[in-house]
């Protein structure tokens, strides 16, 4: 009996902090910031931020016309080269493809552009077969084939172009739908899109691909959302509270499992951040738009 | 026989019912072990009053039929005025088949269970207990309607008459806004679209299954026909076939372009301002385009916007007039719905669509003082906390307001300023 009671309460003391870790996915430690480029160029109200497994950050520099390249390693920041082509002239979001090369939304021309990695223009995306053929994109997001999924708010639908911008598939926005500001994949092959108006994300499923509602009651926790992230690495899902200043963190279920961060001027604190992206470590980097600064958060779970 | 059976019959429901109400009125007196003959009658001997109201040309059933205790439980209860359950139920509990099933619109006090502003739930001088009668009553709620009423040079006269003409004044399953029947179907009752004026005055345009409402007042306005008082010039002047393809045609109602291509044609001064900007509002792009935000025919607001700035604005940016409701200090511009004094409702080279690119201009734009008197702000003064930020008055106050005086993010002065000040940090 006496062995009984001690092993429960080993087995007690030993798991009741594990289900604790498992609950709460995403604890964030401030790390680093970056204001500018290698010159000292300060950033301006940068939007979009893209990592890869290999520590590379890109940043869309938004209101400098431009992107800076970084590499995070050992928690140390190299480089800060600034790629500027022409025909990027106002970038907002970015994303990074299994070859290196830079995707960028350009938000005033409406154009997602195709870069190499060593920054050259390569060309313009243009989807192909697509009717009608009026695509407005508002977000783009990149699947391990290098499919692009691409948001567009002209067509009311998410576009599944091939890496030539062959379309695969087309689905609808939901009816009644507030105002669809971003997309993301599950690594289950569902595709997530939010609704930063009604505060809900909606899913459409694999096997079955039409949205449908897949969060309730979101407007408890989060003020004004307009950025989702997904990773390989959890089935958890992060959206980017732009008016609370916050990540708010998803489960898989699509209930509310936590917030992290807060608004605010100093180190550690956002002010309308936008995107996001977690690198293969699990570090956090946030395009903190209304700090001109872009910044590196550790997770420490 | 057939007399025969009718009279059985009769006589068998009058029993039935006799035998029910005796036995309601059996059970009362069983469950409270009433004194013979006290059964209605007891209530009254301590609230004498009531002998005024059983007096009215309308009783609620059970108080006329002495039952107090079908509401009121007469030894204790949770609930106040001893009622038997809450007040915002205990109607319901009769009274179930008010809320049709599957509605479009619900009146708030029946939603809420606040039949009381409406009922008096003994006995009243207007028929179904309504505290007051016709329109009075719903325009004491109604007030900025009541105020428009007033107002009006052109009035629709079933308005005039009462408010239930077309409302019904606890749930509709047929239309929002309590309606009976759906607007054109409600409308075209009275209103005969076949008769050659209706024709006429529509350009001849085929508008009998059309929504009325989206040109028409329904409750009346200063312009003729009941339009609304600001009508896009196109309906005016009664060039519907600006937008619209002919009359004669075989898809009249069908519009020329789709989307914002169609108000590109005359509005193209603002469409060329609008893209040449950097940051373009969402909706603008979307496939509504610039109907998202205005209607195009008539409408009660300037600009044709399809509700007040407050509540169209909101309807995406909840939390941001959410927040203002509950600041201490009240931002003017945001507390009247005039969004616009700072963001530009359509495009802007900056974030949040400010009008200026500069916080301290576009605050100046009302608040004077700051150029003879404030604290360092503007290009010059690198913030503290952020060498790539400048001061501004967004680094000491939020422009929709806080929990705290001032709008500002911290409880206590001494707060924010050692955010910058740290020397000072206690």
């Amino acid at each position: 009996m006496r062995s009984f009671v001690l092993w429960s309460l080993f087995v007690l003391t030993t798991l009741y902090p594990l289900g604790c870790y498992g609950a709460d996915a995403l604890k964030l430690r401030y790390l680093a910031t970056i204001l500018g480029d290698i010159k000292e160029t300060g950033l301006k109200k940068p939007e979009g931020v893209a990592c890869d497994d290999q520590g590379l950050i890109v940043i869309a520099d938004t209101e400098n016309g431009r992107l800076v390249r970084y590499v995070l390693q050992d928690n140390t920041l190299k480089g800060g080269t600034e790629i500027k082509v022409q025909e990027v002239v106002f970038p907002v979001r970015v994303q990074l493809n299994s070859k290196g090369n830079i995707f960028v939304l350009d938000g005033q021309l409406r154009k997602v552009a195709q870069l190499t990695p060593e920054g050259a223009f390569a060309g313009y995306l243009t989807p192909q077969g697509v009717n009608p053929p009026l695509v407005v994109p508002k977000s783009f997001k990149l699947d391990g084939r290098d499919n692009v999924y691409l948001l567009d708010i002209g067509g009311e639908r998410v576009l599944q172009l091939d890496p030539s911008g062959k379309l695969l598939s087309q689905i609808p926005f939901p009816k009644n739908y507030g105002a669809i500001s971003d997309l993301a994949l599950t690594s289950g092959g569902d595709v997530l899109i939010l609704d930063s108006a009604k505060s809900t994300v909606y899913i459409a499923k694999k096997e079955n691909p039409q949205f449908t509602p897949f969060t309730k009651g979101l407007q408890d926790y989060l003020n004004f959302a307009t950025n989702m992230l997904t990773t390989t690495r959890s089935a958890d899902i992060y959206l980017m509270d732009q008016d609370g200043g916050a990540i708010v963190i998803l489960g898989p279920d699509g209930l509310f499992k936590g917030r992290q961060l807060a608004m605010g001027w100093r180190n550690g604190q956002l002010y309308y951040p936008q995107q996001m992206c977690i690198n293969k470590n699990g570090d956090v980097v946030i395009a903190d738009r209304g700090n001109s600064r872009v910044q590196i958060f550790e997770n420490l779970k | 026989m057939k007399i025969h059976l009718k009279t059985f019959i009769l006589l068998g429901v009058l029993a039935m019912l006799s035998l029910g109400l005796n036995s309601y009125a059996q059970d009362n007196t069983a469950k409270f072990k009433l004194k013979p003959g006290a059964y209605g009658k007891l209530c009254l001997d301590c609230h004498p009053g009531f002998q005024d109201k059983l007096k009215k040309q309308h009783v609620h059933t059970p108080v006329k039929n002495g039952n107090c205790s079908g509401c009121h439980n007469p030894h204790t209860s949770a609930f106040s005025k001893l009622l038997e359950s809450d007040a915002s139920k205990i109607c319901a509990s009769c009274h179930k088949t008010l809320v049709v099933a599957n509605p479009l619109s619900v009146h708030k006090p029946v939603a809420d269970g606040a039949c009381m502003k409406c009922h008096d739930p003994h006995s009243s001088v207007n028929k179904n207990n309504l505290l007051k009668t016709g329109n009075e009553l719903c325009l004491e709620c109604h007030k900025s309607l009541a105020d428009t009423l007033a107002k009006i040079k052109v009035k629709h006269n079933p308005v005039e008459k009462g408010c239930l003409n077309c409302h019904d004044p606890h749930a509709s399953a047929k239309d929002d806004s309590l309606l009976k029947e759906r607007v054109t179907a409600l409308c075209i009752g009275c209103h005969k679209t076949d008769r050659p004026s209706f024709i006429k005055q529509h350009m001849n345009y085929p508008v009998a299954t059309s929504r009325c409402t989206s040109c028409h007042d329904p409750h009346g306005s200063d312009r003729k026909g009941i339009l609304y008082n600001n009508v896009h010039k196109p309906v005016s002047t009664r060039m519907c076939n600006q937008c619209h393809e002919e009359a004669t045609s075989g898809t009249p109602l069908k519009i020329k372009r789709e989307g914002a291509e169609l108000c590109r044609g005359c509005h193209s001064d603002m469409f060329n301002a609008t893209f040449g900007k950097k940051r373009m509002h969402s909706p603008l792009l979307s496939k509504k385009g610039c109907l998202t935000c205005h209607n195009p025919h008539a409408a009660k607001e300037k600009g044709l916007l399809k509700e007040s700035p407050l509540v169209l604005c909101g309807s995406c940016h909840a939390d941001t007039i959410k927040r203002q409701a509950k600041s201490v200090t009240k931002h003017e511009p945001v507390k009247n719905g005039n969004c616009v004094a700072c963001h530009d409702p359509h495009a802007s080279d900056s974030a949040l669509l400010a009008k200026q690119a500069s916080v301290v201009d576009l605050c100046a734009s009302c608040h004077d003082w700051m150029k003879h008197s404030t604290h360092p702000i503007g290009d010059k003064f690198v913030d503290p906390r952020n060498k790539n930020a400048t001061l501004n008055c967004l680094s000491c106050h939020r422009s929709h307001g806080t929990e705290y005086k001032g709008m500002m993010p911290f409880p206590a002065i001494s707060d924010l300023c050692t955010q910058c000040h740290e020397q000072f940090r206690r």
